[in-house]
């Protein structure tokens, strides 16, 4: 039977939410989505954690991960009863220039849930015996990310691109240095200062009225003057990290730098080049180590924006006979030493427009991507720039920008796993490791 | 308004060669999900020929007579597509959604590694050792690996079916041959043994006729039968312990109960939300929120269609408490449970979150395709979809009760004490 032809439908487009500014300061960006069974809210709030003081950093998560185990009206866990009564679940991150906190119940709910979420927003208990248990969870998280090889090498990669001189080298979360000294009156300090409607935009999408869901946030009241901007880590050397873990039977990979965000006119162009080169499963970097070596389950990676800048990175675990080899040849990857064809562009450029609906199916889908726009402080107009100018990228555009953002030896590497067994690989192709301590 | 009872439109069709498909038309969806089941899972292997059922979801992308190596997954990819493969003890999963104007692209790939796959020397060597990183990458290099492994020795003789992983052990990856990987594909991948669920901007006249043109020429071989599964033999030692280099102890405390289709499956599912999902669960209450003893704990049912599933609660003790002493507060707090049966509110609020969940597998029409396909090889019937909700919102508190008296029973509880190294 002979090979089906393909007719690709029209160009789709992000859908259009309807923006409503409030006079307490919030924007609410409301995506109508009839049909959609399961609604998703979500506040993006511009709390950078450098913002957090030294010594009790990991305070913002333990807000807001604190945040609903109580409120005013109703405590000691009487709030959570009545939300999972309800369908919904909250979920959050404190990241490092901004914080998310939304959640998800079936849209017929979503009324009482509304009420609820902004229930916990504006009265939460931070009952101390809370506090408590959340810094033993977050100091106990830290120990599990330090045992896991990616997290592991996740901590070490930031270390070695921000240095551990800044917050954002440092974990998010905090360590358990940090968290120890935490209170209930530092938590509630971050949250007043922090959980407000001023400069926060709200993100809703399903099958809910936008009148509906403005009336419940209309009488958040505002709270702290405008946050501090986000101090950015000044510009480092590259550096070359291991973090040991005695007797692991594979060593886990990263490589990369900090780079561009979205309002770079390189941007669309690198993202082509770094799906090429990293994201697909086709992409040379793949198909190199595992299709035709065998030395991986999987190499990924690519560029990723960020809200003031973005990173590069590309990655995986490998075997410990082949780790040397294998950053070798991640390293010659990366110099991108034969111009991308236009053939792989081509299937880049497709994918990456191609996939934007599945990729939006879900009111979660829609939201995750406005969060991500509304973060850097873009409009939800650009997405269909976005793809405009993917659109237009040839072979030429994408290898130029690539090869003006990235360099190998600008790049830095972390790799966790068996430090004995790793360190004289890399030594052997030319690299100067060093072993850093996670805890220190 | 949710309706405790949907309404999902399904056209089911067997083709001659025993290929069955269900479309479930979407006209609003982006995409169409192609799902394919083989009714062949890691249950299906016998002993020292492990992992081979998984290995083939990685064989399959290895191209076949008119594809290349790789080529599938790169051309569902540029399309704009997405696409993958799972497997479990039950079932091999393969699957992509792709846009409905490469519907027939996507349906001759399947049908031609399906008529056709390349099982060579090469292709075989290359993904034994990808699969060998992923058991390193997934099992041997994380902190509790080897727990699930621990968990089904348990409740599983080594050669039961469910006795061991779906990604089989290096040795038996290592001891392979190419004769043996072929048969196997011979054995378990004909027409009679694929159910094809297409969900999404597609009728149900076109989804049959695409079927037949596509799937149609493959040969007719009568369906593999699985054999018949015993119940796993009674294990009189109801207590393991280890101890492995992590960051903190676990107790992990287990039940065999019926097999996926049995009908107190929705009251277990319950019962085990009640007692350890999410801040508001009883024991979440009892022994993190109020009692100082656990810093989490949650719980799960792992299902298996022809035997024996597994229940599961895991717990992770406070600083300076034991496995033990949690283990016995767990079990007193379900012995509390059985005792007393859960309030109204508490099973109204597992329900409501169960219906959360429910409403998510099916929003996306990847999901949705996956849901048929699982109802239909569990229950026999894709139109479960339905009506499942409305079953899970029927239990009562007595039913609840019920289940977790008959198969959560505080004195047949598996306990796994799995210790860290160097406890604080």
């Amino acid at each position: 039977m002979t090979r089906p032809d393909v007719t690709l439908a029209t160009p789709w487009h992000f859908p259009t939410p309807t923006i409503t500014r409030l006079p307490n300061g919030l924007t609410v960006w409301h995506f109508h989505l009839p049909g959609q069974h399961i609604a998703t809210f979500e506040a993006v709030f511009p709390a950078a954690l450098s913002s957090e003081p030294r010594d009790v950093e990991g305070v913002a998560t333990v807000a807001l991960h604190a945040i609903d185990e109580g409120t005013l009206t109703h405590p000691d866990g009487r709030i959570g009863e009545l939300l999972e009564g309800n369908g919904a679940t909250l979920h959050g991150i404190a990241r490092y220039r901004h914080t998310t906190f939304g959640g998800q119940a079936p849209s017929r709910r979503l009324g009482a849930v509304l009420d609820l979420f902004t229930e916990v927003l504006t009265e939460p208990a931070y009952a101390e015996r809370d506090i408590v248990h959340h810094i033993e969870a977050q100091i106990a998280g830290f120990d599990s990310t330090l045992a896991s090889p990616g997290g592991s090498n996740g901590l070490a990669f930031r270390r070695a691109l921000f240095g551990e001189q800044h917050r954002d080298g440092r974990p998010a979360a905090g360590t358990p240095a940090t968290l120890s000294p935490i209170d209930a009156d530092r938590v509630r300090a971050w949250h007043a200062a922090h959980f407000v409607p001023d400069h926060t935009t709200l993100l809703i999408a399903g099958a809910v009225d936008a009148d509906d869901v403005i009336a419940h946030f209309a009488d958040w009241r505002p709270g702290a003057p405008t946050p501090a901007p986000a101090s950015s880590a000044p510009a480092l050397p590259p550096r070359v990290v291991v973090v040991d873990q005695p007797g692991a039977v594979q060593a886990t990979l990263t490589i990369g730098s900090r780079t561009v965000t979205r309002d770079d006119p390189r941007w669309a162009a690198l993202r082509i080049a770094g799906h090429a080169l990293a994201g697909a499963f086709a992409s040379r970097l793949n198909l190199e180590l595992r299709e035709r070596l065998g030395y991986t389950y999987g190499i990924n990676g690519g560029f990723s924006p960020g809200v003031t800048e973005g990173q590069f990175a590309v990655g995986g675990s490998v075997r410990n006979e082949v780790a040397g080899d294998a950053v070798a040849r991640l390293i010659e990857g990366l110099a991108l030493a034969e111009p991308l064809t236009d053939a792989e562009v081509d299937d880049a450029r497709r994918y990456l427009i191609g996939v934007a609906p599945l990729a939006n199916e879900t009111s979660a889908d829609i939201v995750a991507q406005s969060s991500s726009l509304a973060a850097a402080g873009l409009d939800p107009g650009d997405m269909g720039r976005h793809f405009e100018a993917l659109a237009t990228v040839g072979a030429d555009a994408a290898t130029t920008a690539y090869r003006s953002a990235i360099s190998p030896e600008l790049c830095s590497v972390s790799v966790t796993g068996d430090a004995e067994v790793l360190v004289p690989q890399l030594e052997a192709i030319g690299l100067a490791p060093e072993r850093i301590d996670l805890r220190a | 308004m949710t309706e405790a009872h949907l309404h999902y439109e399904l056209a089911k069709h067997r083709l001659d060669n025993g290929l069955e498909v269900v479309v479930a038309p979407d006209p609003d969806a982006p995409g169409v999900a192609v799902n394919l089941w083989v009714e062949v899972g890691s249950a299906d292997e016998r002993p020292g020929k492990t992992g081979f059922a998984h290995l083939f979801e990685h064989l399959m992308f290895q191209g076949s007579g008119q594809v290349a190596s790789g080529e599938h997954m790169a051309t569902v990819e540029t399309l704009g597509g997405t696409v993958n493969a799972t497997t479990s003890s039950d079932r091999t999963n393969y699957f992509e959604t792709v846009p409905r104007g490469a519907l027939d692209l996507a349906m001759w790939l399947e049908a031609d590694r399906f008529a056709s796959l390349a099982i060579t020397g090469e292709n075989f060597e290359t993904q034994r050792q990808v699969v060998k990183e992923e058991k390193r990458q997934r099992y041997d290099n994380q902190p509790y690996g080897d727990l699930l492994e621990l968990l089904i020795a348990q409740h599983f003789q080594p050669e039961h079916p469910y006795g061991h992983l779906t990604i089989g052990s290096m040795r038996d990856l290592d001891d392979a041959s190419l004769e043996d990987v072929a048969s196997f594909f011979e054995a378990w991948y004909p027409a009679s043994n694929l159910r094809l669920v297409l969900c999404g901007p597609v009728t149900a006249d076109e989804g049959i006729s695409l079927t037949e043109t596509y799937f149609g020429s493959l040969p007719a071989v009568p369906k593999p039968q699985r054999a018949s599964f015993e119940a796993p033999l009674a294990r009189p030692e109801l207590i393991e312990t280890v101890t492995r280099a992590v960051p903190h102890s676990l107790t992990y405390l287990s039940w065999g109960v019926p097999d996926a289709a049995d009908p107190v499956q929705p009251a277990l599912h319950l019962a085990l939300s009640v007692l350890a999902d999410g801040n508001s669960s009883r024991l979440h209450r009892a022994l993190v929120r109020n009692g100082d003893i656990a810093n989490e704990v949650h719980s799960a049912l792992l299902p298996h269609r022809s035997s024996t599933s597994v229940a599961t609660i895991l717990g992770r003790p406070s600083d300076g408490v034991g496995t033990d002493a949690l283990s016995g507060r767990i079990l007193d707090e379900l012995a509390r449970f059985i005792d007393e049966g859960p309030t109204e509110e508490e099973v109204a609020r597992a329900a409501a979150q169960y219906e959360r969940d429910w409403l998510w597998d099916l929003a996306t029409t990847s999901g949705r395709a996956d849901a048929i396909n699982d109802a239909w090889l569990v229950h026999g019937d894709p139109a479960r979809i339905n009506t499942h909700l409305a079953e899970v919102l029927s239990v009562t508190p007595d039913d609840v009760r019920g289940a977790a008296r008959t198969w959560l029973s505080p004195t047949a509880a598996h306990q796994l004490h799995y210790l860290a190294e160097n406890a604080r």
